[in-house]
Parts: C-alpha cells; structure tokens; sequence
C-alpha cells in the first residue's frame, strides 16, 4: 500500500501572520513556490496561502494585508502513515492541491512536508526523480507536437 | 492604463493530442515540469485543458486504458490577447483553476495561441 510519506516532500516554506501579502508574494515569486505555511511564533500551523488564494487579491494594496487575512485557515491533520488514497480524497473533495503533513512525532501541528498534486502525478507517471535517462526515453516515445 | 492579456501571457503552451492515454499526459507534464497540458484535435483546434487535478481523479485506475478526451476541462471561455487582464484573472479566482487558454481573436480560429500562467500573476503582483 502507497503511503503518504512515500510521496510527500520534505520541509515547508513558512511566514509569519503579521507579515505582508507583498512580501509573501516576493517571497513566492523569488522561489518558485506554490504555496506558503503560515506558522506562528511557537511554531504551529496557522494556515496555508496557495497562489490561487493570492490572486484573489489582484489589484488590491498589498502593503495593507497581512498574510492572516488572506490565508485559509488549515484543520486537517494529515498523519504520514495514511494511505495516499485518503489524501486524494482529502484533495478533491475540498478543491485544494497541497496538504500540509504533520508529524504527530515532532509535537503538536508541527508541519514537517507537504504533498501536492504534482508529487502524485509524477509517481502516476512511473518516472524516478532525476532520472535523466528515463526521461529521454519519454521524449522517444511520445511525439510530443501532436501532428496530425 | 488598464492591463492586458497581452501583457502578461506566453505565447505557445504544450500540447497533447486527444487518444493519448492518461499516463503518457502524465509523462509530458512530469517531464516538462509543468501543471496542464493543453488537448488539441488532429487539425490543431482546442478541445480543453488537463490540469493536475483532473489527474489526480483518474489514480488508482488503469492508466493506460483512459485517453485524455475522457478527463480533460471543457474549453468553453474565449479569452483572447486583448481582453483585459483583470477580468481573467476573476475568472481564474472564480473557477479555482491555474491557467487560461489565449486564442487568436480572429473569427474561427480556434488554435492556442498562448497561455496565462497564475505564476506570471504573482510576478506581477510582486513587482513594486
């Protein structure tokens, strides 16, 4: 059975929620993320700011939100060892395509992974991480300008 | 003045024709790095985009056996390069999705012409 921590990546992007949209957007866009953990002072999950929450707010003052405003407050605890099929669930039932993992281990809401769309479809797609050979293989096989 | 789609799209998008199976779209989009894959018929015409999502709907069956015509979103909304900006951009919050296929505005015309990517949005948003 497919577990979640077989496809989960380690390690989570945090802010704080006093900090503003405009930093998290910097923030964001300097790293290539899709989406932010908003921990507090203690360490605990806050909430989750995805980008498609952020563009909500296109057009607005950012300087003027802090990223408590915009985030979407997170209560699903996500245990490691369940079955990836769950989380699926999880994901389509509430239109969302990250969860953040929390290890009960490492103390209360501690976020320690998160799972997005993108690590389930990668393992869909049977190919390994980094593996170069592999892919080139893919690019052989597939016509990929679809002529007609 | 007001921001067009012109403004932030790319032009081309990666394409997949409509028999591929679930599991080759999955491979394009894996190796690309990228999020969607846009479903184009044998004469290149739009039929609907495949996000992450919609594969995801499709786990735990037989991958091999499902062809993409059978998952993919709908194209249904014409945006083109000069509608504005914001308006897309609703539409994007509307509908909870992550890029929006541009086509030509001339009449008939139905090939991709670009994509906007929800990434560029928040570029924009990022600049000073």
């Amino acid at each position: 059975m497919l577990r979640v921590c077989d496809l989960m990546h380690k390690g989570v992007s945090c802010c704080f929620p006093e900090e503003t949209v405009k930093s998290v957007a910097k923030m964001i866009q300097a790293n290539q993320f899709r989406s932010v953990v908003v921990v507090h002072q203690s360490g605990e999950v806050w909430g989750l700011i995805s980008i498609g929450d952020l563009i909500r707010h296109y057009g607005e003052d950012l300087e003027k939100l802090s990223a408590e405003d915009i985030m979407r407050p997170y209560k699903i605890d996500v245990d490691p060892q369940w079955p990836v099929e769950r989380a699926i669930e999880i994901m389509r039932k509430r239109k969302i395509e990250h969860l953040i993992i929390i290890d009960p281990h490492a103390g209360p809401k501690r976020p320690i992974a998160i799972l997005t769309t993108f690590d389930i479809i990668r393992h869909m797609s049977q190919i390994e991480t980094g593996n170069y050979e592999q892919m080139l293989r893919v690019y052989d096989g597939i016509s990929i300008s679809s002529a007609p | 003045m007001e921001k067009k789609v012109m403004n932030l799209m790319r032009k081309g998008a990666l394409t997949c024709g409509e028999n591929m199976t679930i599991r080759e779209v999955a491979q394009i989009m894996v190796v690309n790095g990228t999020r969607y894959c846009v479903v184009t018929n044998g004469n290149h015409q739009v039929r609907g985009i495949i996000s992450a999502r919609s594969i995801l709907r499709a786990f735990g069956k037989d991958l091999d056996q499902i062809k993409a015509k059978d998952i993919l979103l709908p194209y249904t909304i014409a945006v083109t390069p000069n509608s504005m900006l914001k308006d897309a951009v609703d539409l994007m919050s509307r509908k909870k999705i992550e890029h929006v296929i541009v086509v030509s505005d001339q009449p008939g015309n139905k090939a991709v012409f670009g994509l906007l990517h929800i990434e560029d949005i928040v570029t924009d948003m990022a600049k000073d």
